[in-house]
């Protein structure tokens, strides 16, 4: 049994709602690069828990209206 | 291309050119001494002279690209909005520059698979002292298994940034 673990994430979508927020400006908010927010954007890098929060608070929203977690069991392996 | 692949890249070829000089230097002259001691002595100098030159040279261009960075960030803001605003430029360096939890993840990835390389070469120069080998190349392996693994680091972390 192998469990395969994703997060997938909202940012795009809070973004547009949060008035077209820029990636620039959610990066200066969060204290990151905007390199980092366009990785997390398309799921390629998984922040820190801290990070998390600075986003979902950039947002004033809770963490996991944000990042969505999602655990798949294969039984096959 | 983002601030930080553009600085991996300079380190890269900066890694590289050092590297190619060391090699034509070391291996093109003639070695002057006649027994083992006096031309390790004289490797050794040669190394620690390279060592000198290379760090030189990294601050030297790692400055002559950080003014040539914002000076074509100041001309792009120029010509994009009309006006030349230098707190702007700053804050956009700033920003650039910035060193987050990202980077810092990439450089221990980076960073792992260049000491490996080097390790490698470490444990390849002792094997062939092992094999009766010359000492003199001993040290040459050992030297240049450094500066690779140092070029692969740069290789590494462009791969993660672009990932």
């Amino acid at each position: 049994m192998k469990n395969k673990c994703t997060i997938t994430n909202k940012i795009r979508e809070h973004r547009f709602f949060a008035n077209e927020m820029t990636q620039q400006q959610l990066a200066e908010i969060a204290g990151v690069s905007r390199q980092t927010i366009i990785a997390i954007e398309a799921g390629k890098y998984s922040p820190s828990l801290e990070l998390a929060f600075k986003i979902a608070n950039a947002f004033d929203v809770k963490i996991d209206q944000i990042f969505i977690f999602k655990m798949e069991v294969n039984h096959n392996d | 291309m983002a601030y930080k692949e553009k600085k991996t890249i300079t380190t890269i070829v900066t890694g590289i050119a050092v590297l190619t000089a060391y090699c034509c230097y070391s291996f093109g002259s003639t070695i002057a001494a006649s027994d083992t001691d006096a031309i390790l002595k004289q490797q050794a100098v040669t190394m620690l002279k390279f060592i000198g030159i290379g760090i030189v040279a990294m601050i030297v261009i790692q400055i002559l690209f950080h003014i040539l960075y914002s000076i074509s960030l100041a001309v792009a803001s120029q010509i994009k909005t009309g006006n030349c605003n230098d707190k702007e430029i700053e804050k956009m360096i700033e920003l650039e520059v910035i060193e987050d939890e990202r980077d810092k993840i990439i450089e221990l990835k980076s960073l792992r698979i260049g000491f490996v390389f080097a390790g490698i070469g470490f444990v390849s120069a002792l094997v062939w002292l092992v094999m009766d080998g010359s000492p003199i190349y001993l040290l040459n392996i050992i030297f240049i298994a450094f500066g690779l693994g140092s070029i692969l680091e740069g290789f590494t972390r462009l791969y993660y940034y672009s990932r």
